[in-house]
């Protein structure tokens, strides 16, 4: 990363790490450490939608919650607005986290559903001391206003909504305190098509009229495509490309992404004869290969992608991938 | 249609008893499925597309649910009318079914190649050294790496592609002449999807098998499909050709659907969402089940249910459940 661009950066994430360490197996359990995370670098600028895209187990995830502090990295720097998010204190933290929410993947899970709906809304700004009272109810109506769902949703349960409903529900509670920087974990990969429509252009909509920045993590390229303006592909706990969009997924530089890009599919029979198959599956993150982790399965391995794991290499136009391919 | 279908279902409804009350969960579903035909049924939560199938299974739960009505034939007969050890014969033999997640439809402590060999021995009564060398070759089939090392490990010891494939073994042991596979690659990564689909499609065509296809993803529907069926509320609402479909959308559903997927290929900015939600079976309308949510609504789409008719300008093979965009009676009234 530049400096400038690190200095203009909303939140800039450097070197993360985490290892999981596990005991697994009867009746000799062993140790396994899985790398969750191994040296994983972006940056969002303010009012950016920045995509974590890969398959399970890519550490995307673990990636969002770790910017957060809910998984608490093992190494690397994490920068919000220049500020060290690493070096602070609970209370620091708290304080910050009103700056940064999170949106959950699966709104039946993420909801107390012995909680009225008012309520849940309603505790994370008591908790930050931003209103009380009427002031407070009015907060809450106008943030059900603003995610499209009637006012006597204040007054519902969790199970009186739909998914689609729910989601719209997490959304709001992430919207209460007026975070600039949302983490969307996968948001609407639970929802029907036609219902992460509606959910994609409500959090469009918050990007534009509040200058919102997301983290959006998600497995589908379709819909990272129209929803980010830059994205970064994970493989085994690493990025493997970086860049804008349409651009990184018109002319995909790394074979991993292009794997991933011609796998997905595409609404036109006529597309089918472009489907792109890879062989494999992707190895455990607690024994990943050697050298490149992608090498077992991709089409252009060299004997240098067996033993050595290629270096970050920027190319430009925000642009950057760690493959051999790509070495002078 | 030169070759007469392999299955062929008419006017199927399958209700569900709520709160002492019938409701049909499918209605008045008819398709005819070709030999070596890829019939995909496509929709949302809800639908019906699943219960479609387990409609044909004979595996709707009896204490809530029944086929009230219509006729399912298959090989000469109407499997709603089979007694339980007749249709137990079909089943896992002449039709199969596979789920999309293969973890729970595999029994977690016995070992794969004892499961595959098992459909053998009891379709085939075939001996125990006989039925594992075939589960082993079936296993090759799907392309399980070293599958003679692996015919003894558990379900837990695969990935979740590898299960979905012991699955499409079992389903395939006895050669059926109809696959259901209900979302067989939703819980799938993308790459490891697209080689389940090239697999069902090779296997398909080696076995000179039927296919129906059940997604909720119209990318995948539009690799795999020779046919596909939209499935609203528990109706088919457009069935056509997969290129006839895709290129003609014609009931506001299709439409909506198709405009409500965001394309990784290409940019495009008019993602439109389809407002409102799928009516509960207990609350249907009673005109045209997307009425509610439609943008060509007209005061008759309120009052009846539009039949399935052909799409005018096509051949009769598009047909479509809409007032307005089907049919030549309705848009006059």
């Amino acid at each position: 990363m530049t400096a400038t661009a690190a200095a203009s950066a909303l939140l800039d994430v450097e070197g993360l790490r985490k290892f999981f360490t596990v005991r697994r197996g009867f009746p000799n359990p062993r140790t396994i450490t899985v790398r969750a995370l191994d040296g994983v670098s972006f940056s969002v600028r303010p009012g950016e939608a920045f995509g974590l895209v890969g398959e399970s187990g890519c550490g995307k995830s673990t990636a969002g919650r770790a910017v957060l502090r809910l998984i608490e990295p093992d190494e690397g720097a994490i920068r919000f607005h220049g500020k060290d998010v690493r070096a602070l204190d609970r209370g620091a933290l708290r304080a910050l986290r009103r700056k940064m929410q999170i949106v959950f993947q699966d709104p039946y899970a993420s909801l107390n559903p012995k909680r009225l709906i008012g309520k849940t809304l309603a505790e994370p700004m008591q908790v930050h001391g931003l209103a009380k009272g009427a002031a407070l109810a009015e907060r809450v109506r106008a943030l059900l206003d603003e995610v499209g769902l009637p006012a006597d949703a204040a007054g519902r349960y969790p199970h009186e909504f739909s998914g689609g409903q729910r989601q719209r529900i997490g959304i709001a509670r992430a919207l209460s305190v007026e975070p600039e920087l949302v983490i969307a974990d996968e948001p609407v990969s639970a929802l029907d098509v036609s219902i992460q429509a509606q959910v994609l252009l409500l959090l469009r909509g918050l990007q534009q009229r509040r200058g919102l920045s997301y983290v959006f993590v998600s497995h589908d390229l379709g819909v990272v495509r129209w929803f980010c303006q830059a994205v970064a592909v994970m493989y085994l706990g690493r990025i493997v490309e970086r860049g804008p969009l349409p651009a990184m997924f018109d002319e995909p530089l790394h074979p991993y992404t292009k794997a991933l890009r011609g796998a997905s599919p595409v609404p036109d029979p006529r597309a089918r004869v472009t489907m792109m198959r890879i062989e494999g599956e992707v190895p455990s993150a607690a024994s990943p290969p050697p050298g490149c982790h992608f090498h077992p399965r991709c089409p252009h391995a060299m004997e240098r992608c067996r033993v050595e794991y290629p270096a970050w290499k920027e190319l430009g136009q925000g642009r950057g991938v760690a493959c051999h391919l790509f070495d002078e | 249609m030169v070759e007469p279908a392999v299955l062929s279902v008419d006017g199927l409804t399958t209700e569900f008893r709520i709160a002492g009350k019938w409701h049909a969960a499918v209605r008045d579903i008819g398709f005819e499925l070709a030999r070596n035909e890829t019939l995909a049924l496509v929709g949302e939560s809800g639908c019906g597309k699943s219960i479609t199938a387990l409609s044909i299974m004979g595996l709707i739960p009896k204490a809530a649910g029944r086929v009230a009505k219509g006729r399912i034939l298959f090989e000469g007969r109407n499997l709603p009318e089979l007694a339980d050890d007749e249709m137990r014969k079909i089943r896992g033999d002449r039709i199969a079914m596979i789920f999309q997640e293969p973890m729970t439809s595999l029994n977690p402590v016995l070992t794969i190649g004892f499961q595959v060999a098992e459909v053998l021995r009891y379709h085939r009564d075939l001996g125990p050294g006989e039925a594992r060398a075939q589960a082993l070759d079936i296993l090759d089939q799907v392309k399980i790496p070293s599958a003679r090392d692996r015919l003894d490990d558990y379900p837990h010891q695969f990935s979740g592609g590898m299960r979905q494939r012991v699955m499409i073994a079992m389903a395939l042991a006895c050669q059926p002449r109809v696959l259901l596979a209900d979302e067989p690659t939703t819980a799938l990564d993308v790459t490891i999807q697209a080689q389940v689909l090239v697999l069902l499609a090779e296997l398909k065509q080696r076995y000179g098998m039927s296919m129906i296809f059940i997604s909720h993803n119209l990318g995948v529907v539009a690799t795999i499909a020779d046919r596909v069926a939209v499935m609203y509320a528990g109706e088919i609402v457009e069935i056509a050709p997969v290129g006839e479909l895709f290129d003609r959308p014609t009931h506001p559903y299709t439409e909506a659907l198709l405009r409500s997927i965001p394309r990784v290929d290409r940019t495009s900015d008019a993602l439109v969402a389809i407002p409102g939600q799928v009516p509960p079976i207990s609350r249907m309308p009673q005109g045209c089940r997307y009425a509610p949510r439609c943008g060509l609504k007209q005061p008759i789409c309120e009052r009846a249910g539009p039949p399935l008719e052909p799409v005018p300008g096509s051949g009769a093979t598009h047909r479509a459940r809409c007032w307005v965009r089907a049919g030549g009676t309705g848009a006059a009234a």
